[in-house]
This record gives structure tokens, sequence and C-alpha cells, in this order.
């Protein structure tokens, strides 16, 4: 504990124990060191049990907000959001204007393809595939695992489906680190039109959408047309093929650079379409001669269409109430017309009237990424986000980066009804500590007396008391199990499996 | 956009999933609708990837061509009625012009019965001639490179997805997932069904606890899902599926599967995986479509005629393809296989023995409802001035038109636009209506 930088920085309790053992392994050493070590920590610090104090509603409503606006309760957030208050909360997150955690920081820093990518985006094509591939998942994953800007995180896992890349198609895994860090991640709550120009230059999307065929005589309508059905419009808005012919031939010379300087994006006057264009559903005439401007024009008039603003809406609504209520598009829709496309703009109607209303929302099943994190969050797991958690990812069918269709992983429930042999198989070797890369510590919680210690475990993954309707099943299936038990502490792990696999854990 | 109604189903159905959470149901939460479940397909498609281009000019010979003859010396079978070799040496007659190579024989008496129809001059718009182009063509189902990124057999799971599906609806009976069922969350991929259970860990400690045997484990997860009810919420009814289908391949019980009917399945990587396949179908897990895989036609090097390289191959799939169709006896009539490569190779033989990338090969279907015992050929020739690009079979039939028919007769209904995009397929009636 020498190193004491725990005073300063003001660690929240329960990143507490999990920063005093990354403290005990770094020791004394300097910051390069740390960041080389950080991600070898091995011996899973105790999950810090924090006992729920149940406040009825309260702690209800901030379990619920933990779920949808984050990837789930980990111990003590319950008792802390129901404390502050849901909406004061949601609304620190919106601002989204705290210190990241050290331990994300330095664990996500140190991988070498994010400190290429800012150093040298070509060094990106020196590494292996397979490192690009898990060190893209491993940042992915470790974020949504360890930041406490929760909100935003589960937005960065939006908007990557939103603009989805498939890192297995030409160069993809060398390119999408620009694409995370730099389209994606300072936009989440930011200005749409602004991640939507990112992405249209994105050298990644570029290539993706093969826009980097698209030439003047030759056009290629791939990126046109996912442009304005999956970005902006909705297929449903009303335009035609002509449409998205015309606006093909506004992102004609676009392209990626090859040789070297492979991997940064290119314009090249020569392969555009200069001619006078007319786009019937924008009413846009793009004049002669607009070279680069042309794609600018097209951007901000589909940026700033009522069909984007109620298509973003709807399905921002769809990710966080699990429906589409009319009032809360209506009033989302609005927001994003009036504050020129900001996302927090949008976010805040949802979050504040929908989501904490709770009238407007359904139940959502979890995808793979929402079900890992969340358990991993629940039991306090220590893990390098690395290989070990991916493979169980992919045998659950949400493989990071790797979903091939320009649509994103799917989120309706029947894309994932058949994945929960995978999911069981995730929750026993989770709780048994076989997954490489990933441990679990309940000693805290086995050292208890029989009875407390399962209904701490209850509590501890499911965020209710014991003593809830909601988990009537999983705690009769425990209890019952108990009472054969010779020796509980050793079976506790086993029991934590059967929550995580639980139905009540499958939804949120 | 508006509110869909399956948006809404979804959610009425997930509602019950949590209990307690949403007491205060809204409006919309209570619009109760009868589940939507399309009617699920009995029929099951086999999907047979031989990788590496295989050769079709030398597994369905056309022994009536002269060209033949000429631009492969070392390499053509002989004529089936050419007494000056020995019979195992020469072409076996399909139609008087085109024959089956003499390693294929256990396949003969399936196309003599009708049951087994061959395609030839058949392939994709691919002009690569790369193994990896040229596959990713064909497995997303396209005319050529450039387009979506999922797999047409993925297209048609999502399009005809219901709310809950079997998790063993498709199966790739390979390591990893090939790339036409990319894009598709429920598909399974392993080598043998026995791997689809539970897996018990040991534990850091290596000890076996109370709870850690797969009974144990088994027996708590029923306790949570299942219920003397029927199961209206989907999750729940998601786990009694898949704990029915555990169950299923347990009683199975694939490791010491007895094949029927006197078929015999040798002892090779594909014949394990047709009977892999055989099992899931006789165990109604719910099984829709598998995928296997075949490698080693990528014959640039002494190819081998009557015997030899590719002849021990042909050899191989016709034993494991005739046990496979023998141990499925009455069953087969709701089963379709499809053989099919990426392209094929060379007209002329090389200076190697082999032969190097070409265009057009062959494709074989069989099954109940096809209509075998028929080569489906526009046959395009293979003199000098027929011949494509370096010196090719010309494709003159789509593989779509072949894939698309046994789907779309077959599967469950769905538009094709949503498997194969842009492609107006034309069917060559080798499905009997």
């Amino acid at each position: 504990m020498n190193t004491a930088p725990t005073e300063k920085l003001e660690l929240s309790s329960e990143r507490l124990a999990l920063f005093v053992t990354a403290s005990a392994a770094i020791g004394t050493a300097g910051c390069s060191q740390i960041r080389n070590q950080t991600s070898r920590i091995t011996g899973a610090p105790k999950v810090p049990f924090i006992p729920l104090v149940w406040r009825g509603e309260k702690s209800e409503t901030a379990r619920f907000v933990l779920g949808r606006a984050g990837f789930g309760a980990d111990t003590g957030a319950v008792n802390r959001v129901a404390d502050m208050g849901s909406a004061n909360y949601l609304e620190e997150q919106l601002q989204d204007r705290q210190e990241e955690d050290p331990i994300v920081s330095w664990r996500v820093d140190s991988l070498e393809v994010l400190q290429s990518e800012k150093d040298a985006p070509d060094a990106l094509y020196s590494m292996s595939d397979e490192q690009l591939l898990r060190e893209i998942q491993q940042a992915a994953l470790l974020r949504a695992v360890y930041s406490r800007h929760q909100l935003r995180e589960t937005l960065a896992d939006f908007w990557t489906n939103h603009f989805n890349i498939y890192a297995l198609k030409n160069d993809g895994r060398s390119l999408i680190p620009s694409d995370t860090e730099r389209v994606i991640r300072p936009h989440v709550l930011g200005s749409f039109h602004d991640m939507l120009v990112a992405s249209a230059h994105s050298p990644a999307m570029l290539a993706y959408l093969d826009n980097n065929l698209n030439r003047r005589g030759v056009a290629n309508e791939n990126y046109a047309r996912e442009l304005m059905e999956l970005h902006t419009l909705g297929v449903y808005s009303g335009y035609s093929l002509k449409d998205i012919q015309v606006v093909a031939k506004c992102f004609t010379g676009w392209t990626v650079q090859t040789g070297f300087k492979r991997g940064l994006p290119d314009y090249d006057p020569k392969n555009h379409d200069d001619s006078i264009k007319f786009i019937p559903f924008l009413n846009l005439t793009i004049k002669p001669n607009g070279g680069k401007r042309d794609a600018a024009q097209v951007l901000d008039a589909l940026a700033a269409h009522p069909a984007t603003a109620r298509f973003i809406a709807t399905k921002l609504c769809m990710r966080y109430l699990g429906t589409a209520p009319e009032p809360i598009v209506n009033s989302a829709a609005a927001a994003y017309l009036k504050s020129n496309s900001n996302i927090t703009a949008v976010m805040r109607p949802i979050l504040l009237d929908g989501l904490l209303s709770r009238e407007y929302t359904l139940p959502i099943l979890k995808r793979p990424l929402d079900f890992a994190v969340s358990a991993i969050r629940a039991l306090g797991a220590d893990t390098d986000g690395g290989d070990g958690v991916q493979q169980y990812l992919a045998a659950m069918g949400q493989p990071l980066y790797q979903w091939p269709m320009p649509d994103g992983f799917p989120s309706k429930p029947s894309a994932w009804t058949g994945s929960l042999l995978g999911r069981w198989n995730f929750a026993f070797a989770l709780t048994a500590g076989t997954i490489n890369g990933t441990s679990i510590n309940l000693e805290n919680i086995s050292s208890m007396k029989s009875d407390n210690a399962v209904y701490r475990l209850l509590e501890t993954v499911f965020a209710y008391p014991a003593a809830h309707s909601a988990i009537r099943r999983e705690r009769n299936t425990l209890m019952s199990l108990r009472d054969k038990a010779q020796n509980l502490s050793q079976q506790l792990q086993e029991l934590a499996g059967l929550c995580i696999a639980s139905p009540a854990f499958q939804s949120c | 956009m508006k509110i869909t109604r399956r948006h809404l189903i979804s959610g009425a159905a997930l509602a019950a999933a949590t209990g307690g959470l949403s007491q205060k149901r809204s409006a919309l939460a209570s619009v109760a609708l009868t589940p939507t479940n399309k009617r699920a397909s009995d029929h099951v498609l086999v999907v047979l990837f031989l990788r590496g281009g295989a050769d079709g000019l030398n597994i369905v010979p056309p022994h009536g061509e002269d060209s033949y003859y000429r631009l492969r010396p070392s390499l053509s079978l002989a004529r089936p009625g050419d007494k000056s070799v020995l019979a195992s040496a020469r072409a076996l007659d399909l139609n008087g012009f085109h024959g089956l190579h003499p390693s294929l024989a256990p396949l003969y008496a399936l196309y003599q019965r009708g049951e087994l129809a061959v395609v030839h001059a058949v392939g994709s718009g691919d002009q690569t001639r790369s193994h990896f182009e040229a596959m990713a063509t064909m497995e997303r189902g396209l005319s050529q490179d450039g387009g979506s990124a999922s797999g047409w057999l993925a297209r048609y799971l999502n399009s005809t997805t219901g709310e809950t599906e079997s998790p063993l609806r498709a199966v790739a009976v390979s390591e990893t997932l090939p790339d036409s069922l990319r894009g598709a969350t429920n598909t399974s991929a392993f080598n043998n069904l026995s791997s689809f259970r539970l897996m018990v860990p040991t534990g850091s400690g290596g000890t076996q606890h109370h709870t850690s045997s797969e009974a144990a484990l088994n027996g708590a997860l029923k306790a949570m899902y299942q219920s003397e009810k029927t199961n209206t919420n989907l999750v729940l009814r998601a786990g009694e599926e898949t704990l029915a289908a555990l169950d299923a391949v347990k009683k199975l019980d694939s490791t010491n599967y007895r094949a029927e009917n006197g078929a015999y399945y040798q002892d090779s990587e594909l014949a394990a995986g047709f009977r892999q396949t055989a099992c899931m179908i006789k165990g109604n897990v719910g099984l829709e479509v598998a995928c296997l895989d075949m490698s080693g036609w990528d014959t640039h090097v002494a190819q081998g005629r009557d015997t030899g390289w590719q002849p021990a191959r042909l050899s191989d799939l016709a034993r494991s393809v005739r046990a496979f169709t023998d141990d499925l006896g009455r069953l087969k009539s709701r089963v379709t296989t499809i053989v099919m490569t990426e392209f094929g190779r060379r007209a002329y033989e090389n200076s190697g023995l082999g032969t190097d990338h070409g265009r057009a090969s062959c494709m074989f279907v069989w099954g109940g409802s096809v209509a075998g015992g028929k080569v489906f050929s526009e046959w395009p020739g293979i003199s000098e001035h027929q011949l494509d690009g370096p010196g090719d079979l010309r494709v003159t039939t789509d593989y779509r038109d072949i894939l698309s028919e046994i789907v779309q007769k077959q599967m469950r209904p769905h538009n094709v636009s949503d498997i194969f995009p842009d492609f107006t397929p034309s069917y060559k009636q080798i499905i009997r209506s």
C-alpha cells in the first residue's frame, strides 16, 4: 500500500479491492512497467461484499437503470444509485465528466493495438491478424466490464453495431482500431452528424462497404444504400432506388490509400463524378464541380432529415426501453432536430422519461455480450478480456467485430434463444474458474453460515433481496440443493454458476 | 418507423421472464397476441462442400467428347465400353455421353434408382479462380465477390426463424462455422455431437463436488426452466427446448451410435460427419441444416486417373454418402443432400499430371424428392473454341438455380430474394413437384 494513490483518486469502494490487488502486484514499479503488468494480474480479488440495503421502489428502479443504461449492477451499485437517486445517476452518466478509473485506463491503454493506433497507425499492418482481433475485442470487453461510464460504454457498443464493420473482410482488422477510437468513441454522446461524417470517411467503412470501388462511370451503390437504410433514414422512410444511385455518385472518388500510405482515407478527384446531381427524396441539388463538397452536402442533409431523427430515436428506444413508445420516440426525435443531432439530448427523454417511469419499458433478452459482461460485473470477477472469455462469446453466437452484415448484431430475442447452452456452459466455467484469464473469488460470501451464504449469493448475482418474487424459481432451486450439501463453501461456486445460468439472469 | 407487431410480441413474451420486473405494465405490454411461430419444416438439408476446386471433368467425365481424350491424354477415364482396360478403370455410363468416375460406383446404384441427380457445367460468376474468392462468392450465395457478407444459409435461417428454435436447427459438423452460416446466431459447430452437452468444470482444485455432475446441473436447470403449464415466456420456452435437445442428444449416445439397414460407415472424417448427421436426423433433435466439409480437391499435381489421390477421395465420398443414404432408410424422403465445390479445373491436364484452377464443375443432389437418374446440363462442350478463358469448362448453369429450387420447394416458406439477392432463379425441375 505504499504507492497510496488511493487517497487522491477517490476510488469507488467496490473498485478498491481490485485496485489494491493491482497495486500489490505492481509494487513500486514505474509507470511504463505498470502498463505491461496490469494486463497480467493474477488471482482474483475477493468479491467485496456489500450487503444490499433494499429500499423498495427506489432500489428496484436503481437496479433496473443499472441493467439498462449499463452492463448490469456490480456489488454495492444498487445501494449507491438508490442513495443518490436514479435520476441523478442518469444525469451524471449523461454528462459523462468523471475521470476514468485508472484500472480501466491501464488495462486498455497497455494494449498494443491502441498504442499503435495513437502513435503510428501504419504499425497496425505489421501486427498479426490474431493479435489485432484479440486486442480490439479485449478493449471492448474491458471497457464494458470496468468503466464507470456505463452508459457511454453501452452507447459505444450501440454505435459500433449501428456503423458495423466486419473484421474479417479484407484488412478490416487493421482498420477497425481507428474506426473505434476516432469515429465511434469520441461521438457516442456527442453529435450524430459528426459521427456520421467521420464514419463516411473512415477507411474501415470505405473498405467494408466497397466505396473504394465506387468510381465515376462505375458506381458501387453498396455504401449509399446502407448509408440511407441503416445509418440514417431507415428503409421505410420512402426513398427510392433513384435516390440511392444519385447518392452513390456523390461519394465517387472516396477511397482508401494503398501502398506507402495504406489505410488512410483518400479522395481522388479523377474518379469523382462532378456532374450536376439531384436527389429527389432530399430535394437536394448538387451543383456541378462540387468535388469533396458533394459528400458533405449529402451527409448534412441526411443527418438533418426528420426521418433520420425518428429512425435514430426509435432504435435507441428499442435498445434502452425494449419497445418504442410513441410519446418517447416523439420527444427524442424532436430533441434530435432541435439540438442538431446531439445524442445526449436524444438520450435524455429516453432515459429520464422512458426508463425512469418504467411505464414505457418491456423486458429485454440480454445478448451474449450483455449477458457475459453482466455476469462478470455481478460476481466482481477479474478478467483480462482476452481469448478465454472471447471464445465463449463466439460460442454463444456473438464473436465481437465478426458480424458480417452491415446491420450489426441483432437485438431481436429470437436471434438469441438458441444460444442458451453456450450461456450455461459459460456460467459454469466462469464460476469454476476454468476460463483462461478470468477468475472469481467468492471467499467473502462462502465464509458465511450456510443459509446466509446462499441468500447473499442470490443478492450478489441478482441485486434483489433473496426473498424477492422475481427470483423465486432460482431461490427454490438453490435452497433445495443446499439442503443436500455437505460442504457449502465448496459448492458455492456451482451455485453461483446456476444463478448466472438461470432464467432471471437472461433478461434485464 | 412504426412499432412493428413483432417487437410487441417479443417484448410481451419476455415480459413474464423476470416476474416482478414490470409490475406496472404499460398499455403496450398487455397487448396479447398469439405467437407467430412459423410451421416448422421437417425437411433436412445437408450441404457437403468439396474444398479446393473439385475436378468435375474427371468426376463426371464427358466420355462422349473426343476433345476430353485429346486434352487429357494421361488423366482421362476410359469409355464405358472400352474393353482394352479393366472394368474398374472405365467410366460408368450415365446417359451415353457423361459418365461417373469408377470410384463413385457406390453412387451409381443411387443414380440408377432415380435418387441421385447430377448437374454439370455448373458454377458461379467468379472469374478470379482464387479458392478464397470463389468459396466466399458461393457460400455467400452471390454471383461474384462484393455485396452481402453473410452466408446464404444464414439468410435462409434468419428469414424463416420462429420465436424459439431448436439449438440444433443448424449445425456445422466441423471445427468452425463455414461462411455459408456466417451471420446466423443460432448455429452450432462441432466435430462430434457428444460435445453438445453441459460442460462440467472440474474446478480449480480438480475435485468433483456434489452439484458438479452433469445430471445434477441438468436437474437444477430443469427446476428453473420447466413448468407444468405451457410456457408463454420466451426465455423459459427456449430453455425447455434446449434441455429437450440435450436429453435427446444424450439418449442418442452418438459415440455408440449404430447404423441401420446394413449401412457401413468406414473410418474416415467424412463418414464420421455423415454418421453424426444421420444420428441427429434420427434423433429428432430439430436439425434442419447440416454443413459438412471435405478437403483435398486442389489437385495440381499427380491427381490420379482411376487410382491415386483424387480417386481415393472419390471413393471416400461415395462410400460415406452411400452409408448415409442406406442408414437413413425411409427417412431419406425428408433429407436432401447437395455436394458442391467452388470451381472446376482446367480442361487440359498440366505437365505435373494434375489440373489447374478452372471454372465450371459438377454438383450432386440426392434425396427422396430429387428427380434423379438424370444429368442436368446445358453442355457447353470442351472443344478449343468452346472453352472459357485459359481453357476452362464454361458455366452454363448458375449454382443458385439449383440451390434456390431445392430450398424453395422443400424448406420453410421464404422469399428467394432474401437468400439470393438480385437474382432470379430459373428452375431446372431437379425437385419433383
